[in-house]
């Protein structure tokens, strides 16, 4: 790289925008110190200083902090270096003591929330150790389909386990949703949405051309009927969950809300006639 | 003023005539790149080494601004893609080695004093451009004709 780096000085900065990404202003963590924290994994190909950096800081105490620190978690997880991800499995047991400082509900009301999604990140983090050829976004990459054809129980599995993150995908949403106040901006809350958005659209693709890709190459339809079923119940599912953040202006204005079709895509057809996503 | 101010700039911090006119062309000015700007840093990738990461480090330093400067930012993606298009080999694997600085974009925010949603427009530049980074194809094509891409990167006013 021929970005200038001045070790103790991009160090010393880093600890400012981590403690500023996770300050106790019930807002969503500013989007700049976030990413100067994602673009410190890349320059240095490596996470550690985002982890000890974030231990160091007193968000225990606070629980609008505590949430506040998962959503930058989850947001340097997603587009941080991919040392980020490997990274990140020693510290599985940092992430559950966040679930600690809590108990109840909460003066503001994100104990649950706190609590579902250190529950939510570290069913994330186990995926991911299982398969490690996946990126923190699920983005599509060719390869991956392909892999599932030349082992079609090793895709079963794949495409299962990524399913049973769609589904916590979608149990955290909810409890998010129903904890909005009706006072407020609901700001804090809301920004937790868009990392869940990205990934939950990312498996939805994947698992898409997965299983397309398995029906095409077994031509076992009977075999893959269970999985059929529970790929339409998601979609529906998406459906609605996007629908609700399309009336989300916050929401609208930050990142693009996918469009679903109505009724799930035909995983039969030949990928010619199979609809764009 | 601002002119002034970053002349004065220009030459405090020793900035070679490479990097003032990358400056130049990524101000705070509330026009520009004019499209012979940034003709004229793509053909100055060509040049030596040197010259080609004076530019790229200029860039880099834009596109990591600050919200406040957010026309920084834009400009600068602005030119990345012309350079993308008409400038040397080298921008290109720059721009896909360092693609997570323009992809860490796509959610940039900034509201101005009058509550003008301004990002907004970084936003869309940075989809559009890590769009046509990660697509190798589209890339080469464009590349290799540039009536494809001219109405889309022409200079902001001329």
């Amino acid at each position: 790289t021929i970005r200038s780096l001045d070790h103790t000085k991009s160090e010393a900065e880093l600890a400012i925008n981590i403690k500023k990404a996770t300050s106790p202003d019930e807002t969503a963590p500013k989007r700049k110190h976030v990413r100067s924290c994602i673009v410190y994994t890349w320059d240095h190909k490596s996470s550690q200083s985002f982890w000890a950096g974030l231990k160091v800081q007193p968000i225990l105490a606070d629980e609008v902090q505590t949430f506040k620190a998962l959503i930058t978690v989850h947001k340097v997880l997603q587009e941080g270096h991919p040392s980020t991800l490997r990274e990140a499995l020693n510290n599985r047991s940092w992430i559950d003591s966040l679930n600690r400082g809590m108990s109840g509900e909460g003066m503001r009301g994100y104990g649950p929330l706190i609590k579902e999604y250190v529950y939510y990140l570290l069913a994330k983090l186990s995926f991911h150790q299982q398969h490690p050829e996946f990126n923190g976004t699920f983005e599509y990459e060719e390869y991956i389909s392909l892999k599932a054809i030349n082992d079609p129980n090793e895709g079963y599995e794949t495409i299962t386990d990524l399913m049973m993150l769609q589904d916590k995908i979608d149990q955290f949403q909810k409890l998010i949703f129903s904890h909005f106040r009706t006072t407020g901006q609901n700001e804090c809350r809301i920004s937790a949405l868009v990392p869940l958005v990205t990934e939950s659209y990312g498996i939805y693709k994947f698992i898409t051309s997965m299983l397309r890709a398995m029906h095409s190459a077994t031509g076992d339809n009977d075999a893959l009927e269970p999985l059929r079923e529970r790929y339409n119940a998601q979609h529906y599912r998406l459906v609605k969950y996007y629908y609700e953040c399309s009336n989300i202006r916050y929401l609208t204005s930050l990142i693009t809300i996918p469009k679903l079709p109505q009724d799930p895509p035909n995983l039969l057809a030949e990928d010619e006639s199979a609809p764009a996503l | 003023m601002s002119k002034v101010i970053r002349s004065v700039k220009n030459v405090t911090k020793g900035y070679s005539s490479v990097q003032v006119k990358v400056r130049e062309a990524t101000s705070n000015d509330p026009w520009g790149p004019t499209g012979t700007q940034m003709s004229e840093i793509a053909q100055l990738t060509y040049n030596s080494s040197t010259e080609f990461y004076e530019i790229m480090d200029m860039l880099d330093k834009r596109l990591n601004d600050k919200g406040k400067n957010w026309r920084h930012v834009l400009k600068a993606l602005k030119v990345m893609d012309y350079c993308l298009h008409e400038g040397s080999e080298l921008v290109v694997t720059w721009a896909k080695q360092n693609i997570f600085i323009i992809k860490t974009l796509r959610e940039f925010i900034y509201i101005d004093e009058e509550g003008k949603d301004v990002g907004a427009n970084v936003r869309i530049a940075a989809k559009e451009l890590s769009a046509l980074i990660a697509d190798e194809e589209r890339l080469r094509a464009e590349r290799a004709d540039r009536r494809i891409w001219k109405s889309r990167v022409n200079g902001l006013e001329e």
